[in-house]
């Protein structure tokens, strides 16, 4: 692989990323959103793939194989079925509007700029110029958590946390060891194999996937 | 040996997902438990003073730190295991869980240990995460095991926030990755936590600042630390007792396990200072949160939960005074609240199951009504406010006077100012909720297969209050692998 | 500088606006043409446009009562500055007359001005669809414009300057940053601005006869006869050269350098061709596309503001 096409392919696939995960703000349809974050998870495959070729590492093309399988197919498949059980909840109405929000994501964007400072200096590849861009993928997941009231949506946000964090494992030390990439792998596809089996419970108690009726915990 | 320390839970796991249940096969539980407390003791003593046990080709490792938590999570689990008998009885007898939830609960909680001993145990940071990651994943269920519509948000913030905060942890980790593998660490595994002390003081300190305050964030969300403290309660009060048992007596301090380990390379790296302003940081605001709280209180099993987080405020403030003394004091600390916490928290769920509410003044005169439940929840509630002859007491004397030594005496000031408002808190409630006349034809007697346990329970903390001496070495060597 | 190159780029600059008057009532006469296609109709023949425009300009000169100077001098000062943009954008020849001048953040306010007094002469026109067309442009420029300054900034990176010909030169130069995400999101961001800058589908539709739900033909619904033709062409001259713009930006093929005929000749058909598909692809999308309602504009023009942030964020990083 020639620098060059190295550095485009990596930057393109970041950027992916980082437009699947402001997608998933503007978009209204959670199936939308669902297949951006599927879109999010091929874009964090492919950045290891390429990483994988250009350092000639095997491990890390197991982990794009990996990563593609959980967050491209299996968790957006799960969430899809869970959209599937209730179609009341098929558009998000998000706390704060759509260009509040996208205005809010472009600022978290360069927030996450100033705050990788001290990593972004110690890493001075191409890839490690790329690690701000993870941290905005994370810090829009927060938002979305924060802003969005359905269930399904409030998955989606803290997949994008998740697949934040992948990335810039990726880009900063060209993914965990092995092991570790496994285990949190298993990790994440169960959190999400147990959410979607609470939101069932709960639309089953609730009669819909809205959040904002789980108001009786408080002091 | 620690391979066998983690199969033992996870066997019996499976005999829980294999054999249809009955009765008889609640106490495999309580007998997995106390197998895991037996060899966690036989590793305690191959521990002390000796270098650190491998197992499992390296992944696994145990000094004294890991095997004083061992100890601790067998302790705890075997109280916990025993009162989960009584609750599947008393499930299923008023049909609200099947036969096949009861093998699902056992299953769970014996998942539930499997990881806490693999975090305790891994030799690998990475590893720790996904154990740490793995408890949250395992005991959604068991906290909305009841499946009410309050258990079931209980649950949703509780996977929702700790897989929020366990994210930023391994955020951190990867971070500590990368200034490990920048630094030139070398060796097969650069994430290995012995490596990562030896080299701590080449780590890049710009990166071990960002990655440490991360770290704290992340792993304290699951100590129930402010700022991230909010799924605490709902989860404490909403699972079921021995489930909160477990959760609050050792899970939080498995969670403060991580950041102990973190806290050393961050000392090797950034000096002390940068993770004692952290703690106490998170510390002070974790208290004050739980002393404002408390006062208004009318749920006995959040008042519990709150006082929970307190606990773990002041267990952050010992480790950020770091001298042996202190460290020393913490682990103790984690034992008695553990011990003190469980027994507590089953003896809510007793009266729970009982009174059928968990609302303060909806259970007064509970001393006169039911003495020997009565008294094992007054005297619990003297042991958590630190009354001697409970072990509290001398720990968090210990603590204080550690964190006067090395200048942190306004800290311990204001934590001791704090501990007064949740002592007059929960001098109040325990009155509400104990005190009184009761009718005398209401009066009921405790079983003894439950009062048994409880009274053990406090019996040891009193016992390790006066007398440190089985533990002593233990807690020295333990100490000495974290202090300063 | 001497005189015959100044007269090739002089020369260059009529042809530009002489292409962009003739060809863009062509532009709109193929799109109508592709988007009949695709419904099962036959269509007007292509160049419809120009046949209704010469009978409009034939036509007696109607203009409303109440309306001020305003009025009849909109359509002119929009003819005239859609022009003078023609002029100096880099659409034949990356040196044009006064392209010195195109800087981009001058062309976006340049072509503002035309939108501004059209907008004015809605409101002048005293009726009320005048007025309601009038506000529903006014917002949807607005929300455009902070995307299409975003999205400037960004395309500025890679040439170290907004001044358009200098962006198209570069990026004949270097053809390599076409491939970056920059440039792809800054596309994305033009695309959708473009669309709503020329009152398309799904933000407006241009053949709708319904008033409520018109947004620019009811801004210019009183007009009538010559006027109405200045207007139409106008619009169709600013499509035609927002796509231009447009394609040279995205592949900059064919832009010749020098100012010779036949690089003038040879610019004209390789624009032609690329407006050209540029159109159709637009009319295939808007066949395909329903409008938008009015309240979810906003959404999709911050989506196209978000995407410029990107755009300036990723020439931060890859610098």
């Amino acid at each position: 692989m020639t620098g060059s096409f190295y550095a485009s392919a990596l930057e393109i696939a970041v950027s992916v990323v980082l437009l699947a995960a402001m997608v998933t703000l503007w978009r209204r349809s959670v199936r939308a959103i669902v297949r951006s974050l599927a879109v999010q998870g091929f874009g964090l495959a492919t950045v290891a793939a390429v990483l994988g070729f250009h350092l000639g590492d095997p491990g890390l093309l197991v982990v794009a194989a990996l990563v593609l399988g959980a967050k491209a197919v299996v968790i957006p498949y799960l969430l899809t079925r869970l959209v599937r059980v209730d179609p009341g909840s098929r558009e998000t109405q998000p706390l704060v509007n759509v260009p509040a929000s996208l205005v809010a994501a472009g600022a978290l964007t360069f927030l996450a700029f100033a705050a990788t400072r001290s990593v972004t200096a110690v890493v001075p590849s191409i890839a490690g110029r790329l690690i701000p861009v993870g941290l905005a993928s994370m810090l829009v997941g927060f938002f979305a958590m924060f802003t969005r009231r359905k269930a399904v949506s409030q998955i989606v946000g803290l997949l994008l946390v998740d697949n934040g964090v992948a990335l810039v494992a990726f880009l900063a030390t060209s993914g965990v060891p092995l092991l570790v990439e496994l285990g949190a792998s298993l990790d994440v596809v169960l959190a999400v194999v147990v959410l979607q089996v609470l939101a069932v419970q709960l639309r089953t108690r609730l009669g819909a996937f809205d959040l904002d009726q789980l108001t009786e915990l408080h002091d | 040996m620690l391979t066998l320390l983690l199969a033992i839970p996870a066997l019996c796991a499976v005999v829980y997902a294999v054999v249809p249940w009955r009765r008889a096969l609640g106490w495999l539980g309580t007998a997995a438990a106390a197998a895991v407390l037996v060899l966690g003791v036989v590793v305690s003593v191959g521990a002390v003073n000796r270098p650190a046990v491998t197992g499992l080709s390296g992944v696994l490792r145990a000094d004294a730190l890991s095997a004083f938590m061992v100890v601790v999570i067998g302790v705890i689990a075997v109280l916990a295991t025993w009162q989960s008998v009584r609750y599947l009885d008393h499930e299923i007898a008023r049909g609200a869980s099947t036969r096949r939830h009861a093998s699902v609960y056992g299953l769970l909680v014996q998942g539930f240990l499997a990881t806490m001993l693999l975090a305790v145990l891994a030799a690998n940071l990475g590893v720790l995460w996904i154990a740490v990651e793995a408890t949250t994943v395992v005991t959604t269920f068991l906290v909305g095991h009841r499946r009410t519509r309050t258990a079931l948000e209980a649950s949703w913030k509780y996977i929702v926030i700790c897989s929020v905060g366990i994210a930023l942890a391994f955020l951190g980790t990867v971070l500590v990755y990368l200034a490990a593998l920048h630094s030139g660490v070398h060796g097969q595994n650069p994430l290995n936590w012995t490596t990562l002390v030896q080299e701590s003081h080449r780590l890049n300190p710009g990166v071990m600042r960002l990655a440490f305050s991360l770290l704290v964030l992340g792993y304290g969300t699951k100590v129930g630390l402010a700022p991230m403290h909010s799924w605490l309660p709902d989860a404490h009060s909403q699972a079921p007792a021995p489930v909160s048992a477990l959760m609050s007596g050792v899970l939080l301090s498995v969670a403060f396990y991580a950041v102990l380990r973190f806290k050393v390379i961050a000392d090797g790296a950034l000096g002390p200072d940068f993770a004692r302003t952290l703690l106490v940081v998170v510390g002070l605001l974790s208290l004050v949160v739980a002393a404002s709280l408390l006062l208004t209180q009318h749920d006995y099993k959040r008042m519990l939960a709150y006082s929970s987080m307190e606990h773990m405020g002041l267990i952050a403030l010992g480790a950020a005074a770091g001298t042996p003394l202190a460290i020393a004091a913490v682990l103790l600390h984690i034992l008695g609240h553990g011990l003190a916490k469980g027994v507590l928290f089953l003896a809510s769920g007793e009266v729970l199951l009982t009174e059928g509410t968990s609302e303060i003044d909806r259970v007064p005169a509970l001393l006169s009504r039911r003495p020997v439940l009565g008294g094992i929840f007054g005297f619990g509630l003297l042991a958590l406010l630190g009354f001697p002859p409970f072990s509290l007491f001398v720990t968090e004397l210990n603590m204080a006077r550690a964190e006067f030594q090395v200048g942190l005496g306004w800290a311990a000031a204001l934590s001791i100012l704090c501990m007064a408002v949740i002592f007059a808190a929960l001098v109040s409630h325990g009155r509400r909720l104990l005190l009184g006349r009761g009718e005398k034809e209401q009066r009921q007697s405790t079983a003894r297969l439950v009062a048994i346990p409880l009274i053990g329970g406090l019996a040891g903390c009193v016992f390790i209050g006066i007398s440190a001496w089985p533990l002593a070495t233990l807690l020295s060597a333990a100490a000495r692998i974290v202090a300063l | 500088m001497n005189a015959s190159l100044l007269a090739g780029e002089a020369l260059a600059a009529v042809v530009q606006v002489v292409a962009l008057a003739l060809g863009a009532p062509v532009l709109l006469g193929l799109m109508r043409k592709v988007r009949a296609h695709f419904e099962g109709r036959v269509g007007q023949p292509v160049v419809q446009p120009l046949r209704d425009l010469r009978k409009l300009f034939r036509k007696e000169r109607m203009r409303p009562d109440q309306a001020t100077w305003i009025f009849p001098a909109a359509p002119v000062v929009l003819v005239a500055t859609v022009a003078v943009a023609g002029a100096i954008s880099p659409l034949v020849t990356t040196r044009p007359a006064l392209g010195g001048s195109a800087d981009l953040f001058a062309l976006v306010y340049l072509l503002l001005i035309g939108s501004t007094v059209l907008a004015l002469a809605g409101m002048d026109s005293g009726t009320a669809f005048g007025g309601m067309g009038a506000s529903r442009a006014v917002t949807i420029g607005a929300l455009a414009e902070p995307a299409l300054l975003v999205t400037i900034l960004a395309l500025s990176f890679g040439a170290h300057s907004s001044n358009l010909p200098a962006i198209v030169q570069a990026t004949v130069l270097h053809p390599e940053i076409l491939a970056t995400p920059q440039r792809l999101f800054s596309l994305g961001a033009l695309v959708v601005v473009v669309v709503a800058e020329s009152g398309r589908l799904p933000v407006d539709n241009p053949a709708t006869h319904l008033e409520l739900t018109m947004i620019h033909e009811a801004m210019i619904l009183e007009y009538a006869g010559p006027d109405l033709a200045l207007v139409t062409v106008g619009e169709a001259m600013r499509l035609a050269l927002l796509l231009g713009i447009l394609v040279n930006v995205v592949a900059p093929w064919g832009v010749g350098a020098a100012d010779s005929l036949p690089a003038i000749a040879l610019g004209v058909v390789a624009l032609a061709v690329k407006v050209t598909a540029a159109g159709v692809a637009l009319a295939v999308f808007e066949v395909f596309t329903a409008k938008m309602r009015l309240f979810r504009l906003p959404e999709l023009l911050a989506g196209a503001f978000m995407l410029g942030v990107l755009a300036v964020v990723s020439g931060l990083v890859v610098r």
